[in-house]
């Protein structure tokens, strides 16, 4: 027994459920309405600037935000639900040295999450590619730029499903870390600009946008070392919660 | 599965018998277990008996390592369960009857625990074939009748073909057939030098499985043994004048139960003893032997509960 086949039995259960299916779906959804906004939509003054230019393009295909959350959304989950259907017992007997076993999970997470992430950014783009073989603009987004977009949504996606898992580790409960992640991705973030303006540059929108070069509040270091912290902290608080309590 | 289950089990290279060492483990100030002590050995079927709540499963995961003891030690073959250098080709363990997810296969299921722990995938199908779940295997767990759920929980027990099995309640849910299968399969595995361990509180399940039990109640040991021994650890008695009998054995230490008006049911006194008695007391006995009660009967006076429609009955013998 390794850390490897604990990694692998991970990414089974992730992957022998239809959860992914459905959350491909959402991307597919996604995709089709973005594909549907750069055909059909205008700006206010009814011209299609925002599409105009390959900066234009770049921000409407840019997904790393995007997946974030919903990376986060199946990371927590996906670990929630195996304490509420029991299949965390199997982890356990398999692992019984607990931090191992959690970060195998929290591994096969930031795997599945990064797919996900990948899936979206591809679909994202194809999806405005398609959309804008209906207007008069073509395809202007340099391939290293479609490179940084996709890289960042990977990414992205890998560092929200672990926040999302650290998440569903430490509540164990479905809905309790949906609501955990959708506060701590969505509510929040918002809610301390407000509060405090300097935080602007490191919520998670502002550090994915960043990361897929249409933002430059923050150097791309900075904002994926910051990506990966929002990530890890969730994670860190998950590992020690479950070390310190009775599995079932 | 009966065919495959009667097939002779390997003799084990090495024993791996249990130890559970003062066990005490407390939900706030309720104690869930206390100071509870018994050992579990190889080569026998130990059933693990006691009411609903009575700290069995407590008991079952601070074993497994799923639940830490307030105090106290468990062991297998002398290592807790995190510290056996094989934990689950080391022992195998059924001690949630769905702990499946619904949307997963059965087959997927036991896929996963081979993943972690390298088993080759062929022994999936063979574990299934072994509980009879093949025809199954690719349909979603939540669709699975608890039976079922209880054949795919000891496929996965067998997996690693354990030297050590632990099971929760095996025979909830299993119909005739498959209790006898269960019953044909663990005492073979025990036959072979395995340790199995299953609580159960299906009584007339445990009489059959079982060579030696452990029963608690309340968290605490309230006895433990050869099963054989302890339904026998009682002499029957008849005697015209069963009264007065009565007196001069209870003065001599014994716990006596009046079954008839000329019957008595004695604990605690040799036959001997009993014998020695009644002449002293210059009584004649019509009949003096070992009586063997029901697993049934034995557990109330162990417990201390009461069948429906029964007086409770003294359990200080056991204390």
């Amino acid at each position: 027994m390794n850390y490897l086949s604990t990694v692998r039995a991970e990414l089974r259960k992730l992957t022998s459920t239809r959860m992914p299916v459905g959350f491909v779906i959402v991307l597919v959804v996604i995709g089709a309405a973005t594909a549907i906004a750069v055909a059909f939509g205008t700006d206010m003054d009814g011209s299609k600037t925002f599409i105009s230019t390959a900066e234009h393009q770049q921000s409407l295909m840019a997904f790393a935000a995007n997946a974030l959350v919903i990376a986060g959304l199946f990371g927590a989950i996906a670990v929630a639900r195996e304490y509420g259907h029991g299949t965390v017992v199997l982890t356990f007997l398999t692992t019984p040295r607990r931090p191992r076993a959690v970060l195998a999970q929290l591994a096969a997470a930031f795997v599945a999450g990064s797919m996900l992430g990948l899936v979206g950014a591809g679909v994202s783009a194809g999806s405005v590619a398609v959309g804008l073989t209906a207007t008069d603009y073509g395809f202007m987004v340099s391939t290293a730029d479609l490179l940084q977009v996709i890289a960042a949504s990977t990414l992205a996606g890998g560092a929200g499903a672990v926040l999302g898992a650290g998440i569903g580790a430490f509540v164990r409960n479905t809905g309790g870390a949906v609501t955990g992640t959708i506060l701590l991705l969505i509510i929040l973030p918002p809610l301390a600009v407000q509060m405090v303006s300097e935080t602007a540059s490191w919520v998670p929108n502002t550090l994915a946008d960043v990361v897929s070069g249409v933002d430059s509040a923050v150097g791309i270091g900075a904002a994926i070392t910051a990506i990966l912290l929002w990530a890890l902290v969730p994670a860190a608080i998950g590992l020690v919660s479950v070390t310190r309590r009775d599995v079932v | 599965m009966e065919q495959r289950s009667n097939q002779k089990t390997r003799p084990v290279a090495r024993s791996y018998p249990i130890s559970v060492e003062r066990v005490t483990k407390s939900y706030g100030d309720v104690p869930a277990v206390a100071d509870l002590s018994f050992v579990v050995e190889p080569g026998r079927v130990t059933g693990f008996l006691g009411p609903n709540g009575a700290g069995k499963s407590t008991t079952m995961k601070i074993l497994l390592g799923l639940a830490s003891a307030t105090s106290g030690r468990v062991t297998i073959g002398g290592a807790a369960y995190a510290e056996l250098p094989d934990p689950a080709g080391t022992v195998g363990a059924s001690v949630e009857a769905d702990a499946f997810h619904p949307g997963r296969s059965g087959r997927n299921h036991l896929r996963i625990l081979a993943d972690a722990t390298d088993t080759p995938l062929e022994r999936v199908d063979e574990v299934l074939e072994l509980v009879d779940l093949n025809h199954a295997a690719s349909r979603r767990a939540g669709a699975y009748s608890l039976g079922m759920k209880q054949r795919l929980g000891l496929a996965a027990a067998l997996l690693c073909d354990p030297p050590v099995l632990v099971l929760d309640e095996p025979g909830n849910g299993l119909d005739p057939q498959g209790i006898r299968t269960l019953r044909n399969l663990l005492r073979s595995r025990a036959a072979a030098g395995n340790t199995v361990f299953v609580s159960s509180h299906l009584l007339g399940e445990v009489e059959q499985l079982a060579d030696d039990v452990v029963v608690v109640n309340q968290g605490r040991l309230v006895t433990q043994g050869s099963l054989a021994d302890l339904r026998q650890s009682a002499s029957l008695v008849r005697a015209a004048s069963a009264d007065v009998l009565r007196v001069a054995l209870e003065e001599a230490g014994g716990i006596v139960e009046s079954k008839q008006p000329d019957t008595l049911v004695v604990r605690g006194l040799t036959l001997d003893k009993i014998g020695e008695r009644a002449f002293r007391a210059g009584i004649a006995l019509h009949e003096l032997s070992r009586h063997a009660d029901s697993l049934e009967d034995r557990f109330f006076a162990w417990t201390g509960e009461a069948a429906v429609g029964e007086p409770q009955r003294n359990t200080k013998e056991y204390q």
